[in-house]
């Protein structure tokens, strides 16, 4: 049984790779998640004019991140260094690179390519900092900068997309027809985390990049799109925390995925314990091979004419033991649910089979069944 | 003092003083911190120049701008000093007044100085002039295109549109008369400047007016007087797009002493985004120039070169710096979001 996973032409130990964000902002800290077990490491986001800190520019709120720094504060002559600190234990390094013009860009990738990174990312799809629409919500953009640094150097070159757009399907066609040879996604979604209502002003100053576990159902159904639209392998990243969520990525087609926000949270030890959790899974569940999962999940999303329309109703599979939970009543639109004390009551004849009420229950002791 | 004695007190040989002095990462921290504390007390320094000789490099590299008081200009070698600091490098800074035979006088005089490479920015001169600097096999990075100096490394920002985007986000907001103070220097951004006004003052098919075009030093008080022009049209322009910040400022000042209101009566749209435009009232609305950027940029052109790390027979690269739309108050916009992006 293995972890490994072959990525772009890259040997991974693992499918986990650590995100760009102020977590692997250098050489040291690239080090660090390499020693503690990463896949590969995604360097912060390098660009040609370093932007000064504000203070705060990372919230926390309900499981959410919002985070407004704007890429890495190291110039580019020092990330030669770093790059090298970053390697010193032969982990793989890619570098995330971002500017506005398809020439600039082509000239970090290659800088960083003489460095000897392994891979580009090109960071296209900030929510903050580069106007309203955001680079990578365009496929001719999209197109024109991947075109020229996939020309202009020779090592894997990935695509970071962004949620923030109309059409992620052209947009990940856009890459594949470019030359790239991986897609990531999600980017950090653009976001105001919360209101400070007595100081009546926003946690943080401007619109940010939203990360952590809520933006997890966004993250899954682009990933799977990208994998439905295109062959390229796909790096899913967004709100993954658990080894259950990186087998969430990989069912829906991503061959490796990202994280960031839990290993800010949580130190890059996480990395280990998801590994381990990921390997016990496979062995209770006689995976030799991650690829053996892969996209496994894809061909379940359906379109509407294809689903199945069946008579089913709500059931209790159990008796309830809780005398003032009345979860599953509220939750009924339809008014089917009644409870006396620990006895539910389901009219089946009111039942319209939506579901709600199997997930709210706390002990999921009700299921949808044919009557 | 020289190495040898440095050499001897430490009880190091000469390469390895050579060693701390050039590739410090390669010697042993104890035995670096050992012979940096011994050159301290013996007071010595290398000598630049016989090391110049020896490595057939002198560590500096030329920086040539139009005018010194340009902040424009402060900015590009603010940028190519950051670079030059990482690579210490020393920069030789000189300026050329937009004058031909006084940037051809300088660059003969770079030569002479071996200079182990020059950025020309805005530079005048021709193809022709540049045979000289081949010969020498002297490293060049210009900053700004010119239509008569090809085949060069350059670094630039596309001054057409973005004027056209300043001019199209005025038309957005609704001013259909639009009328432009335009500088005399610098010449050939603003003769692009120009065309990008011209051109999407047609492409958005609206009446193009000389009339309403202005020509003045560039200046507070060149922005000041073209104002006055305008302003003393029968017919005059509901809004003004000014070829540089310092002559908005100056074209802002005779507004309001017209008792006229910024943008209500007039709207007023800079280009360069100095500092003080983010603070005077009504905030400018004005064109980011990416000065800093072209002179990192450049900079570090100049530095691969010089290094070798481009291919011999590598097609001059051409890397081109967007400039970004800063909408302030004094254009009239009413979306708050857009001066937020």
């Amino acid at each position: 049984m293995t972890l490994a996973i072959d990525f772009m032409g890259l040997k991974l130990k693992n499918p986990i790779i650590v995100a760009a964000g102020p977590w692997s902002r250098n050489g040291e800290m690239l080090n660090k998640a390499i020693l503690a077990g990463a896949g590969a490491v995604v360097t912060e986001t390098i660009v040609n004019e370093v932007n000064i800190d504000v203070r705060p520019r990372v919230a926390y709120h309900n499981g959410g991140v919002q985070n407004i720094r704007l890429y890495s504060d190291i110039l580019l002559e020092e990330w030669e260094r770093e790059i090298d600190i970053a390697k010193s234990h032969d982990g793989i390094v890619i570098a995330s690179i971002c500017a506005q013009t398809s020439s600039e860009i082509s000239y970090i990738a290659g800088k960083m390519e003489k460095v000897g990174v392994d891979a580009i990312e090109l960071g296209l799809a900030s929510p903050m900092g580069e106007g309203l629409e955001v680079m990578a919500a365009s496929a001719e953009k999209i197109y024109e900068m991947t075109r020229k640094v996939v020309n202009s150097v020779d090592i894997p070159v990935m695509v970071k997309l962004s949620q923030n757009v109309t059409n992620m399907s052209k947009v990940a066609c856009a890459v594949e027809k470019a030359g790239g040879s991986a897609i990531s996604a999600i980017d950090t979604v653009r976001c105001i985390l919360g209101v400070d209502i007595k100081g009546r002003k926003p946690y943080l100053a401007t619109y940010g990049g939203y990360s952590g576990p809520p933006i997890k159902p966004l993250g899954l159904a682009s990933v799977a799109t990208i994998a439905q639209s295109t062959k390229l392998p796909v790096c899913g990243i967004g709100g993954i925390e658990t080894y259950e969520n990186v087998l969430e990525y990989l069912m829906l087609g991503a061959s490796a995925i990202q994280m960031g926000t839990a290993l800010m949270l949580n130190g890059f030890e996480h990395i280990e314990a998801v590994k381990g959790d990921l390997e016990a899974w496979m062995l209770e569940n006689g995976i030799e091979d991650l690829s053996e999962i892969r996209g496994a999940a894809l061909s379940e999303i359906k379109s509407f004419d294809e689903i199945q329309v069946e008579p089913k109703v709500s059931h209790l599979s159990d008796i309830c033991q809780r005398n003032d939970c009345e979860k599953c009543v509220k939750g009924c639109v339809y008014e089917a649910i009644s409870k006396a004390g620990c006895s539910v009551i389901v009219n089946e004849d009111k039942c319209r089979g939506c579901g709600l009420c199997c997930d709210v229950c706390p002990d999921r002791i009700l299921e949808l069944i044919w009557p | 003092m020289n190495i040898k004695a440095v050499a001897k007190k430490a009880g190091v040989s000469v390469a390895t003083i050579s060693r701390v002095l050039n590739h410090p990462d390669a010697v042993a921290p104890d035995t670096k911190e050992h012979i940096l504390k011994i050159m301290e007390s013996l007071e010595y320094t290398p000598n630049w120049f016989a090391r110049g000789l020896k490595l057939n490099r002198t560590g500096v590299i030329a920086l040539l701008i139009p005018e010194i008081l340009d902040m424009g200009y402060m900015e590009i070698a603010k940028g190519v000093e950051a670079v030059a600091h990482q690579k210490k490098y020393n920069i030789m800074l000189c300026t050329t007044e937009e004058d031909r035979s006084k940037e051809k006088g300088y660059i003969e005089n770079f030569i002479a100085r071996k200079v182990d490479g020059i950025i020309l920015v805005s530079s005048f001169l021709k193809n022709s002039d540049f045979d000289q600097i081949k010969k020498q096999d002297i490293s060049v990075v210009l900053i700004g295109k010119n239509e008569e100096l090809t085949g060069e490394n350059l670094v630039y920002t596309d001054y057409q549109s973005a004027t056209g985007e300043a001019i199209r986000h005025m038309i957005e907001i609704g001013h259909r008369k639009i009328g432009m103070i335009y500088g005399t220097r610098p010449k050939i951004e603003n003769m692009d400047k120009r065309e990008g006004f011209r051109k999407t003052i047609t492409e958005e098919g609206l009446n193009y007016r000389p009339e309403h075009i202005v020509e003045e030093e560039n200046s507070i008080e060149g922005g000041f007087l073209g104002a006055s022009k305008l302003l003393n049209l029968k017919d005059r322009p509901e809004a003004i797009f000014v070829t540089s910040d310092i002559m908005a400022i100056g074209a802002m000042e005779k507004i309001k002493q017209a008792g006229l209101k910024i943008p209500q009566d007039i709207a007023v749209v800079g280009f360069d985004n100095l500092k003080i435009s983010g603070y005077i009232e009504p905030k400018l609305t004005t064109v980011a120039k990416p000065m800093y950027r072209m002179g990192l940029v450049a900079a570090r052109l100049l530095f691969d070169l010089m290094e070798g790390d481009r291919e011999e027979d590598g097609e001059p690269q051409e890397i081109l710096i967007q400039s970004k739309l800063k909408v302030r108050k004094s254009c009239g916009h009413l979306d708050r979001v857009k001066e937020i992006f």
